[in-house]
């Protein structure tokens, strides 16, 4: 059920309950009304049957001739007023014990109105009007006091009720609304959760079953939105290794050039001095060129295995292994760009768990960004220090790079990882750290963009040391 | 007049070795260089009619070994060659210290007529 049908229905149910007990409060005031008129004329009834039963008695032992008089002139007047609230007194008591009543009324006029025509003063007589006169009394006695317990019941029941009604609502206050927030919150959480996993570059999902309300609608499309957000993520890692294959491209044109030149040279002095060439030398020329064609391939080789999109695919790693393949792949863009490269390898580091590539990438990225900084500087005073060692967090290993360019703004340092942010107006696609903060974060890792106090940016990557487990090929903090 | 002097300075072993193979052919006495260092030294000893210089070498480049050579002897011939093609927009500003400039790859038979223009000597057009 969705929650504005929820709210809804929890609103109209509570007014429904107040509208009922409203109701029922109000039929049971009615109820007590009615009976207390009830046994109001119920008690001048009794007062006028008293003076009946006195008139009785004033008949046959005085025999006072107009005590019958009285008698019949109270049995008419009880009657009419029997009749003017003839309502009330039915909806009081019932049309059962109206019409007994009259009945006694009227059976106790017909005696008194017989023994009045006969002037009769016998005992049968005496013993008929008495017996009718004392029934007519015990049932409206009676009748008054049923009736009076009626009322004091009608209030119990209607306290009782009132006690029941106002637990049903707080029952409903308590415990439905709570529910529902419940319900609201639980799945808000779980909302929030996922919002921020993407916020740090998991693109996982919201699990289990989703409720069959806006909540769930939300808890669907923020799936949808982490799974567009990965195809994206993806996309845009292949964007950057295009762009940094770009910047790649002017060292790696010599880094072909000369092995061309070298094939060149070879081919045209084979050809050229053939005649004065010893077989021996021919032979060698021949490998030469074999040779530099090998050193063309291994280029080729580098740059499709950056380039191609790939599965992340790790594995036991060192990380002064991925260092060097880095320089191999650089190091010509560093030697043209007059870039001295210092390099500090710690010895014995522990292996790490690491898809090499992605993890090329980053610091090709991070040397391409050094590389920029230091565009402006004079030759001399270009420098990049590498350094790897044991990372101040447990378990883990750090490779920092700090160049000599002029830093990175301290109020920028907060979005140096955030996507598009870029300080290298048109040349930069602003995709390069963030790109490289996903793949660390993926690794289990962390980056971090600073300034060196002697100036120039530093860049340090923090990656987990791989923790080898008997049963288990693949470490806990590993993720994709 | 004696055998013209020549110095070869590059990183790729191949280019000094062919360099030097086509140039000796030529009747040159010829000296090759794997980096600027110790070719500046030689320089210090001795003056060579034409200076051959890759352009980006590690340690001192051919930049530096140019402003050198300009220093000691203005009068040597400096030919450079390079593998950074794009980099011919800079190398204009040094068209007028720079002989002649070749970017890899080359034909050794430009680079020879180039050398023996570089000499004074008639050579085909380069």
């Amino acid at each position: 059920m969705k929650i504005r049908h929820q709210l809804t229905a929890s609103g109209i149910l509570t007014i429904g309950l107040i509208v009922l007990i409203l109701v029922f409060a109000s039929r049971d005031m009615n109820a007590v009304v009615a009976k207390v008129r009830f046994v109001e004329i119920g008690d001048d009834l009794n007062a006028s049957l008293l003076e009946m039963r006195l008139a009785e008695k004033n008949y046959f032992l005085f025999n006072e001739d107009k005590a019958l008089t009285e008698i019949i002139s109270g049995v008419t007047k009880a009657e009419d007023t029997l009749a003017q609230v003839r309502p009330e007194i039915l909806r009081a008591t019932g049309p059962g014990n109206v019409s007994t009543l009259r009945g006694y009324l009227e059976e106790y006029a017909r005696i008194a109105k017989e023994t009045a025509h006969s002037g009769a003063r016998d005992a049968a007589t005496e013993q008929s009007l008495r017996e009718a006169g004392r029934k007519l009394r015990d049932f409206s006695a009676r009748l008054i006091r049923a009736e009076r317990d009626d009322v004091n019941r009608i209030i119990a029941a209607s306290r009782r009720g009132m006690f029941l009604s106002f637990l049903a609502i707080l029952a409903m206050a308590v415990l439905a609304g709570p529910i529902v927030f419940f319900r609201i919150l639980k799945s808000l959480r779980r909302v929030v959760d996922l919002a921020h996993a993407i916020s740090e570059g998991r693109f996982r999902h919201i699990e289990g079953v989703f409720p069959n309300d806006e909540l769930g609608t939300v808890q669907r499309a923020m799936n949808a939105m982490s799974d567009e957000l990965k195809s994206r993520e993806s996309e845009l890692l292949q964007s950057k290794k295009l762009a940094s294959l770009g910047t790649l491209t002017a060292g790696v044109a010599h880094e072909i050039t000369n092995p061309l030149n070298n094939i060149s040279m070879l081919a045209e002095t084979f050809e050229t001095l053939y005649n004065d060439l010893g077989r021996e030398q021919r032979i060698e020329f021949i490998h030469k060129i074999g040779g530099e064609v090998e050193r063309i391939r291994q280029i080729v080789v580098g740059l499709l295995n950056f380039s191609k999109p790939k599965q992340a695919d790790p594995r036991e790693a060192r990380l002064n292994d991925i260092v060097s393949g880095t320089m191999r792949l650089v190091g010509n863009m560093l030697d043209v760009s007059g870039i001295e490269v210092e390099l500090h390898l710690a010895e014995g580091l522990p292996p790490i768990f690491v898809d090499e590539h992605q993890i090329y990438q980053v610091l090709v990225n991070i040397v391409t960004n050094a590389i920029q900084a230091m565009e402006e500087l004079g030759e001399g005073e270009r420098r990049l220090i590498i350094s790897t060692r044991v990372g101040c967090a447990p378990d883990c290993l750090e490779i920092e790079m700090r160049d000599t360019g002029k830093g990175i703004p301290v109020e920028l340092l907060p979005h140096v990882f955030d996507p598009f942010f870029s300080t290298k107006g048109v040349s930069g696609t602003g995709l390069g750290l963030s790109v490289s903060y996903g793949i660390i974060k993926n690794h289990g890792g962390r980056i971090r963009a600073g300034n060196a106090p002697e100036g120039g940016a530093v860049l340090t990557v923090e990656l987990p040391v791989y923790v080898k487990e008997e049963d288990d090929e693949h470490p806990e903090n590993h993720g994709h | 007049m004696s055998t013209p002097k020549i110095m070869v300075i590059d990183d790729e072993k191949i280019v000094v070795d062919m360099t030097k193979m086509h140039l000796v052919k030529e009747g040159f006495d010829v000296e090759t260089f794997l980096g600027a260092a110790p070719a500046l030294e030689r320089l210090k000893e001795e003056k060579f009619d034409v200076v051959v210089t890759d352009l980006k070498m590690k340690g001192i480049d051919g930049m530096e070994v140019l402003r050198t050579i300009k220093r000691l002897y203005p009068d040597i011939q400096v030919i450079m060659i390079t593998a950074f093609a794009h980099l011919n927009t800079s190398m204009e500003a040094f068209r007028g210290q720079v002989f002649d400039f070749f970017p890899k790859p080359f034909k050794i038979k430009d680079f020879i007529a180039s050398v023996n223009r570089a000499l004074g000597r008639s050579g085909q057009p380069s």
